[in-house]
């Protein structure tokens, strides 16, 4: 097999040598970058796109995509702020709201999953459709933003349990999460169902099953990331998120996932959104206007749909 | 000794149309058996009810003598029957042992992948078949790495990876060459020895006479014969295939005598699915094409028509070559086309009988702009020529019958002329009454002088209207019958391989 060969097969690699590169520059031009503080400050900001974007794997992996990530989240979020502040706040205000968000978070995609699957609608604009429904439930929540949560909550988020920061526990939550579901045969099947589905429809599995249960997961991952965001902001915002979804599927490609389905990993989707992130530090530190954040961003998410289709013709 | 499966009396209506009248089958331990059959005659139905793909009317099925009823493919698949499909089932992306065992992974405790047991099961299915695996054929390598035989060998170990113990092969070795043909019959020895018994539907005479031990003929929805493959002869076989029909059953004409260059000469044309056909036409002939179904006939005229375009090859209209590379092209030399598949080849939904029609003169004619004016007589004339009966030239054609619609389309080439008309399996989904108008009309036209190819999947069809056959296996002629030779046992006996 020759070096482009491997590479094909190991995409993840080239981000990981990308993400490298770019902190090398970020330490560069930022010379505090490896400090205790800093990094977590930095992780703080990434993890909601890495939360989304790993959820938005599975969903790519099927051969399917969720444009209503952004809308779950605010959904999520004025929902946890609002069932909390009608507990009465306290610890089981907290911890329910919390459990409020998740069921939120999942039940979005469970009708995501339904709509797309069961009904056979297109994913790009079922999701398309249900984020606009799911951003005006927000808005229909919490009007405006506000209503903040208690201290008990975004206390807890900013603390270091066991010397670590609770950022970082989650993201090895996550990725412990990722480890978990890509031991199981369900990771196989979802990549049969994204890669060529009529192959997967006549070995016998259960596709409509298969895709809900990727858009359920979807829907779990924007949660936590909401749940996160929320610590960060201590508050409920009806518009919350609303960049996410295409930062998450910007991320996804640059993990190496092939937006038709198939191939792909929720760890190169990990690497991706930090390569995002980084390349959000870079143009902070080297003084450039933050608008060139989103334009570079699309142009890079496009430099790498347009590899992924050369490596397809290529083969 | 008991059969391992015994079929008898299966039936299967598929609304008003009889699939199968009387199925009967009797397989045994470690048998090759072959099922034979025209187009339509029920073969695949059978299969498709022993794979639990499609539910019995009525009728008994007994696997190792006790009556099962089989209700998906999962339940004959637990029943250990397999049926074996051609490079469908395959996920491009996943890896060779991924594909095996897909939705049935190995897995350890807590149900989590068990890596090592997939590959070791791999590794052993594969050993069993290193001889002709071929080079990078490994438990690890993406399906899309592999060849089409590496493929096939692929489809044939996730088949084997349940320890079937019957696995039918519907044209299993339609897509394969000589070499690969070989190497599919090692593997069907190979599991012969092993016990497994094995249906093989087969378009290729002398391949069912290499491998077969035992030959069932069905026709018209019912089996008529088996035979011993030791004990009989292919005439015998072609003979119950076809049954008692009368063995010339046409109306003669003459085609008009004509002086010069053929009017379509295609020569050494190759495509995706035809390889080397090379054929000329007359002014005013009627040319069909047969033998059993997908061998070609269909992108030999899409190929002609530019829609599948040859890759080699050449083509020469009125003794001049020409370059057919798109639809387009082939309409301004004057070459029709008219498909069976209505909706997905000549309709355009939604839209009026009047723009229906006037699709192929715009593209014939260069037309910019169209004044409907000047061109409604010219379509209703031609529209009336073929008895179409319709409301108006402005009603929608998803207003009109099957066979109407089909009257249209015709009515739209006819409209502009066309010197050639490519007639592909034109009369699929049609009335009776409506057939008969429809061949009534195609003499008509060939007596005036156009020439007409002719694809039908009805052997009678091709017989009662052609002048002259052309019969495909595997994407080339392997027979040409006319004069004497235009009868039903030469052409059956033409589409299972054997030159008349």
């Amino acid at each position: 097999m020759n070096a482009l060969g491997f590479l094909r097969s190991r995409l993840w690699l080239v981000t990981l040598s990308a993400l490298i590169a770019l902190f090398v520059v970020n330490w560069i031009l930022q010379p505090n970058l490896v400090t205790p503080n800093v990094l977590k400050s930095n992780l703080s900001v990434f993890l909601p796109v890495i939360l989304v974007a790993i959820g938005q794997t599975y969903v790519v992996l099927g051969g399917d995509i969720d444009l209503s990530v952004g809308s779950i989240v605010a959904l999520v979020n004025v929902v946890t702020v609002s069932v909390i502040a009608a507990l009465g706040g306290g610890v089981g205000g907290v911890l329910g709201g919390i459990a409020a968000g998740l069921v939120v978070g999942v039940a979005c995609g469970l009708l995501n999953g339904a709509l797309v699957a069961l009904l056979r609608f297109q994913a790009i604009v079922t999701t398309f459709a249900t984020g606009i429904i799911f951003g005006g439930l927000a808005l229909l929540v919490l009007p405006t933003a506000g209503l903040p949560v208690p201290a008990e909550y975004w206390r807890t988020y900013g603390s270091s349990p066991l010397g670590l920061p609770v950022v970082l526990w989650v993201l090895l939550a996550a990725l412990l999460i990722v480890a978990l579901i890509a031991g199981r045969p369900f990771i196989k099947h979802l990549a049969a169902a994204g890669g060529l589905r009529t192959a997967a429809f006549q070995t016998g599995l259960k596709l409509a099953q298969i895709r809900i249960l990727a858009y359920a997961l979807c829907g779990l991952f924007a949660a936590f990331a909401s749940l996160s965001l929320t610590g960060e902001t201590a508050s409920g915002d009806p518009l919350m998120g609303r960049t996410l979804a295409l930062a998450s599927i910007s991320a996804v490609v640059l993990g190496g996932t092939a937006l038709a389905g198939g191939s792909g990993s929720a760890f190169g989707s990990v690497l991706g959104a930090l390569v995002l992130g980084m390349i959000g530090n870079v143009i902070f530190f080297a003084g450039l206007p933050f608008d060139y954040q989103t334009l570079i961003q699309g142009l890079i998410t496009l430099l790498a749909l347009a590899g992924g289709v050369l490596v397809a013709r290529r083969n | 000794m008991t059969p391992v499966l015994e079929a008898t009396g299966i039936t299967k209506r598929f609304g008003a149309v009889v699939a199968l009248s009387n199925g009967t089958l009797s397989v045994g331990k470690g048998e090759v058996h072959a099922l034979l059959g025209a187009n339509g005659s029920g073969k695949s139905t059978l299969c498709k009810i022993i794979a639990g793909t499609v539910a019995r009317d009525s009728g008994s099925l007994r696997l190792d003598g006790g009556d099962v009823s089989l209700k998906s493919p999962r339940e004959a698949e637990a029943r250990g029957i397999a049926l074996f499909y051609q490079e469908l089932s395959l996920v491009p992306q996943l890896s060779v042992a991924d594909n095996i065992f897909l939705g049935h992974e190995r897995t350890g405790a807590g149900g989590f992948l068990d890596s090592k047991q997939l590959r070791a099961d791999t590794e052993a299915l594969i050993a069993r078949f290193a001889s002709v695996a071929g080079s990078g054929f490994t438990a690890d390598a993406p399906v899309s790495r592999l060849t089409p035989d590496q493929r096939q060998l692929v489809e044939i170990l996730k088949v084997l990876a349940h320890k079937p113990r019957l696995i039918i092969f519907d044209e299993a070795t339609a897509a394969l060459d000589r070499r690969q043909v070989e190497l599919f019959f090692t593997i069907l020895r190979e599991l012969k020895a092993e016990g497994v018994s094995t249906i093989f539907i087969s378009h290729r005479m002398d391949e069912i006479f290499e491998i077969s031990d035992r030959i069932t003929v069905m026709r018209n929805g019912a089996t008529v014969a088996a035979f011993a493959t030791s004990e009989t002869d292919r005439d015998s076989v072609v003979r119950s295939m076809i049954g008692d029909v009368a063995i010339r059953d046409r109306v003669e004409r003459t085609v008009p005598a004509s002086t010069g260059a053929p009017r379509l000469q295609l020569t050494g044309a190759s495509n995706r699915r035809v390889r080397n056909v090379s054929l000329a036409l007359k002014p005013g002939e009627i040319l069909g094409l047969g033998g059993l179904q997908g061998q070609g006939q269909s992108a030999l005229l899409q190929g002609l028509f530019g829609a599948l375009p040859f890759t080699a090859g050449s083509i020469e209209i009125d003794g001049k070559p020409v370059r057919i590379h798109k639809p387009a092209e082939a309409i301004r030399h004057g070459l029709a086309y008219v498909s069976g598949d209505r909706g997905r080849d000549a309709a355009l939904h939604g839209r009026s009988i009047f723009e229906n029609i006037a699709s192929a003169t715009m593209v014939r004619e260069k037309l910019a702009l169209v004044w409907p004016r000047n061109l409604k007589p010219r379509f209703e004339a031609a529209a009336a020529s073929l008895n179409t009966k319709y409301d108006g030239m402005e009603a929608p054609i998803g207003s009109l019958s099957g066979g109407n619609q089909q009257k249209i389309f015709i009515a739209r080439w006819l409209a502009t002329d066309a010197p050639v008309l490519l007639l592909d399996d034109p009369t699929k989904g049609i009335d009776l009454g409506a057939k008969a108008d429809f061949f009534a009309l195609v003499r008509e036209l060939a007596d005036k002088g156009t020439s007409i190819i002719f694809y039908a999947s009805e052997d009678a069809e091709l017989l009662s209207l052609c002048d002259r056959i052309l019969v495909f296996n595997s994407g080339a002629i392997s027979a040409e019958l006319s004069g004497t030779t235009l009868d039903s046992f030469h052409l059956t006996n033409a589409a299972y391989g054997e030159v008349a």
